[in-house]
């Protein structure tokens, strides 16, 4: 068996290292350019992407979406940077998250599709869709993919991001949930998927850190984070999304309840399939907007 | 389940039953379990009674019957989750922000708001005490639970489970299955508060025999306790003992003791069975 993170790990504070990642932030996070060999994550916040009944606020998305793009590729101009990511004559399916309880909120895909638009990407080639992917004309065409779901916690991932948001590409969903889900990096490598991935929307407006019952969902564990976490490696993405998540669990829960279960899938992708950086030396987290108890 | 679906009222003050009633077995409960089907698998789980209501402003309450196959997996299956306070609904429940468990004979039921809780907090308490009586006698609880220590037992945080997956969700051991855990082991977590100065967490797991047990601590002591001694005790870095041994074909671990004797005493107090 290999060495395995337990729970004296958290306890000492050694977590990180055992899960493949190391603590802190590179210190100057405003630097324009990608710093060498480092994936750029973008967490952009407004105070106002929920209204005062907690109704997502579709202009103010769309503003985050733009600025957090611009920001990903080093543009002024969300319409540039959209075409950055994609070419008119692409067919592009976004992969959404219908989950009941927490779906993608369709502020989000709407103001994705817009600049896929404006990009010049032909309307009857961009799909949205979750569970019928491999069926969906658009997605089974697709030549780019855009990657966008909730944020949240997951019995047996431990983290359910945007990793996890392919695994309706898998011809089995079950066959993925082994050893904690250990196996959802290989979903990126499926030949609908592979290399087609542009970008990584990762919806922390309402995360949910904590779970109960069959669905695993109480609304009691959902706060009004009112953030994206944008990227174009998904697992430098899900990486800066489990901090989140490890800190306000040990906010709110308690040094030892960060996160059980551990989500090594998200490790995994980085080690085993190769598809970025769980390493937050290797990340470049670069925080726009609202700052008020970001947490990371 | 199709003839207790026929005793279920349809209606519950202003919710209506809504769709198509849903069973599903072990083989479909993934169609409907996003991700939560594992842990219940992990348990004796037969099938499950689905149906949804709907209010006139369009939110929805979810009503799920579990067969859990016998009264001890019914009880696994509500106690490995327990936060919230008693709901007075079948042999033991709990409600909390939409969120109605309860157990009874060899069912566990889960009653969940998708919308406004508090809107649909007078519905699911109603729906939950209409649904009780409709499940049979009550049943057992486990027999393994008979061998915690009475004294300082938070009998509402005892948890009764078979695998790794449950463990960690309770409590958060390691990554790896270090115990050695799966469908054929049970096992009992229970956290104890005898006084401010005398508080743990006690897990008892029982295997199919004496050699899968001392593998198991082997296991157990590699990975998580290396420096530990012939006393099979150590401090750990929050200032709290870990301490583990077997008893014939029985693991216990102590964790999170203020001190080396508590957690003797916590051991000591064990009910093993006769032989």
């Amino acid at each position: 068996m290999k060495s395995p993170m337990t729970r004296r790990d958290f306890i000492r504070g050694t977590s990180f290292a055992v899960l493949g990642t190391a603590v802190g932030f590179p210190r100057n996070p405003q630097n324009p350019r990608p710093q060498a060999g480092k994936s750029r994550v973008i967490l952009i916040r407004h105070a106002e992407a929920l209204d005062e009944n907690s109704e997502f606020n579709g202009p103010v998305i769309q503003q985050m979406l733009d600025e957090a793009v611009m920001k990903l590729l080093d543009q002024s101009d969300p319409t540039a940077a959209f075409r950055l990511l994609v070419k008119p004559e692409d067919i592009v399916g976004i992969k959404s998250n219908v989950w009941s309880y927490l779906p993608t909120p369709p502020e989000v895909e709407k103001a994705i599709k817009r600049r896929l638009l404006d990009a010049g990407v032909k309307e009857e080639n961009i799909g949205i869709d979750d569970h019928n992917v491999r069926a969906n004309p658009i997605f089974v065409k697709s030549t780019a993919l855009i990657n966008t779901r909730p944020l949240r916690t997951h019995y047996l991932a431990g983290m359910s991001g945007c990793i996890k948001n392919y695994i309706m590409f898998g011809e089995s969903q079950p066959d993925y949930h082994p050893d904690s889900c250990a196996a959802l990096g290989s979903l990126f490598n499926l030949p609908q998927v592979k290399g087609k991935t542009r970008l990584n929307v990762l919806c922390a407006l309402t995360p949910q850190f904590h779970g109960r019952g069959p669905h695993h969902f109480s609304r009691r564990y959902v706060w009004n984070y009112k953030g994206l976490i944008v990227g174009q490696d998904p697992v430098a993405v899900d990486t800066i999304g489990l901090r989140l998540i490890m800190a306000k669990r040990r906010q709110e829960l308690g040094p030892g309840q960060e996160l059980p279960p551990v989500p090594k899938h998200i490790q995994l992708a980085d080690t085993k399939y190769g598809l970025g950086t769980s390493d937050l030396n290797k990340i470049e987290l670069i925080k726009l907007g609202w700052s008020e108890d970001v947490m990371i | 389940m199709k003839d207790l679906a026929q005793s279920i009222p349809k209606k519950v003050l202003d919710w209506e039953s809504v769709g198509q009633d849903a069973v599903y077995d072990r083989k479909t409960i993934y169609d409907y379990m996003d991700g939560g089907a594992e842990v219940y698998l992990a348990f004796d789980f037969r099938n499950a009674f689905v149906r949804k209501y709907r209010n006139p402003s369009g939110e929805e309450i979810a009503l799920d019957i579990y067969g859990m196959g016998s009264p001890g997996e019914a009880f696994g299956v509500f106690s490995c989750d327990r936060e919230d306070p008693e709901a007075g609904i079948g042999q033991e429940s709990e409600y909390g922000y939409g969120l109605l468990r309860f157990r009874q004979g060899r069912f566990f039921v889960s009653i969940t708001a998708a919308g406004n809780e508090q809107r649909a907090e007078r519905a699911i308490l109603e729906l939950g005490k209409a649904v009780a009586p409709l499940l049979g006698p009550a049943g057992p609880v486990p027999d393994l639970i008979k061998c915690l220590p009475e004294s300082g037992l938070k009998e509402n945080r005892t948890s009764y489970f078979h695998a790794a997956v449950n463990l960690n969700n309770r409590f958060f051991v390691a990554s790896e299955n270090i115990l050695g855990l799966g469908k054929d082991t049970d096992c009992v977590f229970a956290e104890y508060a005898t006084s401010p100065a005398e508080t743990g967490d006690l897990l008892i797991v029982r295997y199919q025999d004496e050699d899968r047990a001392r593998a198991a601590h082997e296991s157990f002591f590699k990975a998580y306790l290396p420096e530990a001694g012939p006393a099979a005790a150590a401090l750990t870095e929050n200032g709290k003992w870990t301490m583990a041994r077997t008893h014939r074909n029985y693991l216990a671990v102590v964790f999170e003791a203020p001190s080396k004797e508590y957690a003797e005493t916590l051991y000591s107090a064990i009910r093993f069975p006769q032989k």
